[in-house]
Formats: structure tokens, C-alpha cells, sequence
């Protein structure tokens, strides 16, 4: 059993989404932002993190800096689940997933939960 | 005053305003869509249809359409001879009804604060509804992802110098006249232009500000009994008191 931060601003997508990754098998940490996901990090250490980019006040990309500037955290694999499309980030790829470790970046609209989860129980495997 | 383009300074006044408005209903319309698929899909997988919270989100979506077809139509055609005598404790209680379920569905606990008389005034009814469900509801969708302790807000009026003020409150520090001045700029060029009050494109919000510009009314940021919100202005009817 892994335990997830998903990190997702929409109460009823992140009820929807915990819900999915329950029935998997996971244990969920769900957050609204990124200062309240720092500090549910430092709770319990996730083997995972599942972030939407548009949050409010600190953006997801902030959120990463900072996840990645702890040590203890700089080897959790992230997915990035978000409704900003990947084509936005197209010229910072390599930032994105060699500076902060993002294995996925997965646009919400087109990602099924069965996707996410296959996404998600592959990460998992890898990461162990 | 058909087809009236309003100069503001701090709004946007080109073609690609409207254009701008367009694509925020769209961006927004995204996550009540989205709510439905996986609500739908999770229903499968658990035959547990959550059918209750589907029906609010398709709600959401038609609420969020009409009041924005409604705001084009009256910066098209005029409301003047939609004017009527209006009641604006009616308005709010008629709003809170309409957002109810919204409210429900988000956690969020909606108050009605309607104490004090007021006389009426002469305004477009389903307009000034239309505008203030709208941000109600980008606000409601909006309270749960600013971290704030208590999720309430209150459909509030009150008097002010420069007359009816109805608006939504909360303990959201941020809304203020410069976020709100800020987002109306970042309107035409960023995909989240109210980063302090919603993670989406605040589409609701715009919505409420265009169908109040067709009106020639305006969005203000407002304080409430110590609570931070966002209200409209109206003028009391001097005639309308005397009847």
C-alpha cells in the first residue's frame, strides 16, 4: 500500500480522485494548495504526488521548487495532473522532468481514471 | 445605448474582450464536464452512481451558459425596458435558493444576511440575479481551494453612501480592488487572472462583471461586517420610497 499527496484545488475532482485511488488500494492525502501539501509532506512522507499546476496563491510550479529543495523529498517521483496543457511547458521539458522530477505530465480532461491509475501503479512499481 | 461599449480603465474594451470572455466560459466550463465523466466513471467502477452531485455539476455548467448568453444579450439588444421596481432582499434570497445545491455540494455553508429596510430599485431583475448567481458561484467553487478555516459566505446588504450595496462575504482576505483591478487586466492574457481567488479562469466572475457592465453597473471589491466580498453598487429609487 503507497501512500499518494494528490494535491488538487477542485473539491469535488479531488473527492472523486482520492476515491478512485482508495478503491485501488492507496492511502490519500488530499490538499486544496501548495503551502497546506508542504506541510501534510512533513506529516507523512508520500511515495507519491499527484499536482494540478493552477492553484491558488502558490502555483504547482512553486509547489515543486520547494518540494524539490528538501532532501528528504527530491527522490518522490511526481505526476502532474493538470488542466494546463503540457504544450505550455513544451520549452522547459527538461526542467520539468530532470530538475523536478516529473515521471508523467497528464492533461486532466483527456486522462481517465483508469489511466490515471495505470499511470500511477506503474510509477509506484518502478519507484520500488 | 444599444450595443454600448462601456469605457473603463481598468477593463478591457477591444473585440478581443469579448472574445477573452468566451474562452474563460469555455476554460471553465472544463471542470464541471470534467466532474461529470469521472463521477460517472467512478459510479461504474463502484455501482454507485453519485448521481446528486452529477446533476449539480450539469446545473453548474447551464447556469454558467445562461447567465452568460443573458449578459451577451443585453449588451446587444439594451435593458432598459427590462426595468423594474426590485426588491434587493428578494434578489438575494432568490439568489441563495439558486445556489443552494452548489453550496452543498462544495461544503460550503451559504448565509443570508437581508436585516435592514431598503427601498427599492430600479433595476434589470434577471439581470442583476443572473450576476450575482454567477459570482456566487465562482466563489462557492472557489472558497475550498483557498485553504481559508470556514467555509461560508454570506449573501449580504447593507447601506452605503453611495447606496444598496449587494454582494457575497467571506474571510478571503485577498479579494480586494486591486486583485480585482489586476484581474481584469491579466484577462486577456493569462489562464488563471485571479491567482488569489480561483484556481480556474474566474470565468463566473467575468461573467457577473459583463453582465453588470450591460447595465451600467459595476463589481466593487466591499467589505461586510468585518468579512472581505465582492458587491454591486445600486441606487435607491427616491420615487419609488415615496409610493
Amino acid at each position: 500500500m503507497s501512500h499518494i499527496l494528490l494535491i488538487e484545488p477542485d473539491r469535488i475532482l479531488a473527492e472523486t480522485y482520492a476515491q478512485a485511488l482508495t478503491n485501488a488500494g492507496h492511502t490519500v492525502s488530499p490538499c486544496s494548495g501548495a503551502q497546506i501539501a508542504i506541510m501534510s509532506a512533513d506529516q507523512q512522507k508520500p511515495d507519491l504526488v499527484i499536482l494540478e499546476i493552477q492553484l491558488i496563491e502558490h502555483s504547482g510550479i512553486e509547489f515543486l521548487y520547494e518540494f524539490r529543495s528538501y532532501s528528504d523529498w527530491r527522490d518522490i517521483p511526481v505526476i502532474v495532473h493538470s488542466f494546463v496543457p503540457s504544450s505550455e511547458f513544451i520549452s522547459n521539458k527538461n526542467i520539468m522532468q530532470n530538475q523536478l522530477g516529473v515521471i508523467y505530465y497528464l492533461e486532466k480532461h483527456h486522462t481517465r481514471l483508469k489511466d490515471l491509475l495505470a499511470k500511477v501503479n506503474s510509477t509506484l512499481l518502478v519507484k520500488s | 445605448m444599444r450595443g454600448k461599449v462601456k469605457v473603463s480603465a481598468d477593463k478591457p474594451t477591444n473585440h478581443t474582450s469579448s472574445a477573452r470572455l468566451l474562452l474563460n466560459v469555455a476554460e471553465e466550463l472544463k471542470v464541471p464536464f470534467l466532474q461529470i465523466a469521472r463521477k460517472a466513471e467512478i459510479g461504474q467502477i463502484t455501482a454507485k452512481p453519485e448521481l446528486s452531485t452529477i446533476q449539480v455539476a450539469a446545473e453548474t455548467a447551464l447556469n454558467l451558459l445562461e447567465n452568460y448568453t443573458l449578459g451577451v444579450r443585453m449588451s446587444l439588444e439594451g435593458y432598459e425596458t427590462n426595468l423594474e421596481p426590485v426588491s434587493v432582499p428578494a434578489v438575494l434570497y432568490d439568489t441563495s435558493t439558486r445556489l443552494r445545491a452548489l453550496a452543498k455540494s462544495y461544503g460550503v455553508s451559504l448565509e443570508l444576511s437581508i436585516a435592514g429596510r431598503y427601498g427599492p430599485v430600479m433595476a434589470n431583475k434577471a439581470g442583476l440575479e443572473a450576476a450575482l448567481v454567477s459570482l456566487g458561484a465562482a466563489l462557492i467553487e472557489a472558497l475550498p481551494a483557498q485553504g481559508a478555516g470556514q467555509l461560508k459566505l454570506h449573501l449580504a446588504s447593507h447601506r452605503s453612501p453611495a447606496g444598496v450595496v449587494a454582494g457575497l462575504y467571506g474571510q478571503n482576505k485577498q479579494i480586494s480592488s486591486e486583485v480585482l483591478k489586476n484581474g481584469r487586466k491579466l484577462q486577456n492574457s493569462s489562464r488563471q487572472p485571479l491567482t488569489n481567488i480561483s484556481h480556474t479562469s474566474g470565468a463566473g466572475i467575468f461573467v457577473a462583471d459583463a453582465l453588470l457592465d450591460a447595465m451600467d453597473l459595476n463589481l466593487h471589491s466591499s467589505r461586510h461586517q468585518g468579512l472581505y466580498g465582492l458587491g454591486i453598487v445600486l441606487k435607491p429609487s427616491r420615487q419609488l420610497e415615496l409610493v
